[in-house]
């Protein structure tokens, strides 16, 4: 089948990119002022650990040597240990890969839904006051500074009305407390889960829904769309079976194109929340210096967004019979 | 998206402007986003004037000598000042020129090299289209603001030029596909060919031919890549990478936040932010809007 073949050969380039990627980090890591050895092994380890991790990274080699090194020690999950826990780098983002996972997918799933619910309502409205609306609602919510709506959010809700947790991921009483239930430690994250959540559904939801509505105008000039409405069928079903599922298609290409974008958001959300993700752990590791930490989530990041963009393009593939490979 | 654009035989260039200003001026959004930018603008221009009055409305290094914490908005500090006695206003509108320098500087060198690469992509095909647009990819991929963090880790404190410079060199691959996309369907038309049969050089049907026709996208593009600029700049300051020696927007957010003022002085939390996003937004409607007069297809009734 084409679509296989397809898929394919978007795989040979993703790990093509991929290869690039790593190759351009380990020569910047390598290249920049200092010391590679000073950058890669704990300054506060033993003499002999930190021999037996220069061994293990080949940092007393040649450069190139070094390369075959570091590429057999990405593809073995050895990234070193982290200056600041003292713990397997791989181990810290097992832990925290999850917790971005959880914020991070809802509120793309979350915000598209909305995004592309209202943009529906606003191309069917074109020109009146909910169009009107609603286009300058998105566009004002779209342009907001990440960090300072956080900001905002934190002190409106959590700090004035004190209705959720200023920050975190979990409350501690109840995560130690040997009774807890399973139902009231996931009620705590969800709880916790709500202004962070909040902030990048309000950032992202009007993008999505600025281009369902272009798309929806677009669409109903179709021919099929008269089509439809010569056949007598009533508006709404030509909105909602007809224009919108075709409407919908670049939604989905702009959430695949936008996915490094809303990284960068999706860091800054986890900074102020003191969420325990991969977003934040970069750009704490940024902060301490903690360069193996911060190679390896950069590099985590880049493979997620490249086999993202992977299944965006298969799902558009899947999801528009028109486009065959 | 904004992709097939209208071709424009070459008139007259203020004819052209007037038309274009014509269904521009008739864009609510647009004449708002213009006006903000103007105010914007004006700002940047009287930042110099606060330190010469007083030397303690230096943004930086004025301090007020009987005010050493944060208060609120007073006669003497119309916004009030910060944890030192810094006066807000004052560096509210250093931050407005920062913005400007950044944004405007950053978005005219990405938009340079995106229209520069795109079009000779386009033009020569082949191996140089298929080495350009993969390093484009490689190039997308990668978060901007995480690159700059990575790159202010191993270098150290970022200078504001610095970051510019990153800003530009990761954010042409978006312009490039475009410019890439229009310069393949200009390079069909039977004018290109003339102009082949007539003996021009390449670098002549380049610069002559196609860049007159995609110049105008590429000035649309610019207005979003200025927000962008602006952004990623405000957010690395307010993570705490930016560049220590001036005073922006988003440093003032990490001054409120990393000091735990954020909770206690609004006056101090509510301006900078309502600046970043305001100017952000102004520069979206202006795009808006010139994405309306170059192309017909979104004017109202069209």
């Amino acid at each position: 089948m084409d679509l296989w073949r397809y898929i394919g050969r978007r795989l040979a380039q993703i790990v093509i990119i991929f290869f690039v990627i790593l190759t351009v980090l380990f020569l910047v890591f390598r290249l920049a002022p200092g010391d590679p050895i000073t950058r890669m092994v704990d300054p506060d380890m033993t003499p002999e650990d930190a021999a037996l991790l220069i061994a293990q990274l080949g940092l007393d080699q040649p450069l190139h040597i070094q390369y075959i090194y570091y590429v057999k020690n990405f593809f073995a999950g050895q990234f070193g240990d982290s200056f600041h826990y003292g713990q397997p780098v791989l181990d810290i983002i097992k832990h925290r890969l999850p917790n971005t996972i959880l914020l991070f997918t809802t509120s793309i799933i979350l915000s598209a839904l909305v995004g592309v619910f209202l943009g529906k309502i606003a191309s069917w409205h074109k020109g009146k006051k909910t169009d009107t609306g609603m286009t300058i609602g998105a566009l004002v919510t779209h342009t907001l500074f990440l960090p300072w709506l956080a900001l905002l959010l934190i002190w409106i809700f959590a700090y004035k009305m004190g209705w959720f947790p200023i920050t975190g991921m979990v409350s501690e009483d109840i995560w130690l407390d040997p009774t807890s239930q399973f139902w009231q430690k996931a009620l705590d994250v969800g709880h916790h889960l709500v202004l962070p959540l909040g902030t990048l559904f309000l950032f992202h939801f009007g993008s999505y829904l600025l281009i369902m509505r272009s798309s929806m105008l677009e669409t109903l000039k179709e021919d099929y769309i008269l089509t439809a409405r010569a056949k007598g069928l009533t508006e709404k079903v030509i909105r909602n079976r007809h224009a919108a599922p075709n409407a919908a298609l670049p939604v989905v290409t702009t959430v695949g194109l936008s996915l490094a974008f809303s990284i960068n958001g999706g860091a800054l959300t986890e900074t102020v929340f003191t969420w325990p993700g991969i977003g934040r752990e970069l750009v704490f590791s940024v902060s301490q210096n903690d360069y193996p930490l911060a190679q390896a989530t950069f590099l985590l990041i880049t493979l997620v967004v490249l086999v993202s963009n992977l299944v965006v393009d298969v799902l558009y593939a899947y999801l528009d019979p028109r486009i065959r490979y | 998206m904004a992709e097939a654009k209208p071709q424009r035989i070459k008139i007259h260039w203020i004819a052209q402007f007037q038309e274009g200003w014509s269904i521009y001026k008739q864009n609510i959004l647009g004449k708002i986003g213009l006006t903000l930018l103007v105010i914007f603008a004006l700002m940047a221009l009287f930042s110099f004037l606060p330190p010469l009055i007083d030397p303690m409305y230096h943004p930086m290094t004025g301090v007020d000598p009987v005010i050493s914490s944060s208060t609120g908005p007073s006669l003497k500090h119309w916004l009030g000042t910060d944890f030192m006695g810094r006066d807000i206003l004052s560096q509210l509108l250093a931050g407005a020129r920062v913005a400007f320098m950044v944004g405007v500087s950053a978005a005219f060198m990405s938009i340079f090299l995106g229209t520069a690469i795109g079009m000779i992509s386009g033009y020569m095909g082949k191996f140089v289209d298929t080495f350009l647009m993969r390093l484009a990819e490689v190039i997308m991929v990668m978060p901007t603001l995480l690159v700059t963090l990575i790159l202010a880790a191993l270098f150290g404190q970022l200078s504001i030029w610095a970051i510019v410079l990153v800003i530009a060199l990761f954010r042409w691959p978006g312009v490039s596909r475009v410019i890439r996309a229009q310069t393949l369907s200009l390079k069909q038309r039977p004018f290109i060919e003339a102009a082949k049969v007539a003996g021009a050089s390449h670098v002549r049907i380049i610069f002559r031919h196609i860049m007159p026709n995609v110049l105008p996208l590429s000035f649309l593009y610019m207005t979003f890549r200025v927000t962008s600029a602006i952004t990623i700049e405000a957010a690395l300051a307010f993570l705490g990478f930016g560049d220590p020696s001036t005073v922006s927007w988003g440093m003032m957010l990490q001054w409120v936040w990393k000091t735990g003022h954020m909770f206690k002085a609004p006056y101090w939390l509510l301006p900078p932010g309502i600046c970043i996003s305001l100017i952000t937004l102004s520069f979206y409607m202006l795009g808006r809007a010139m994405d309306e007069v170059l192309d017909p297809r979104l004017r109202r009734e069209g």
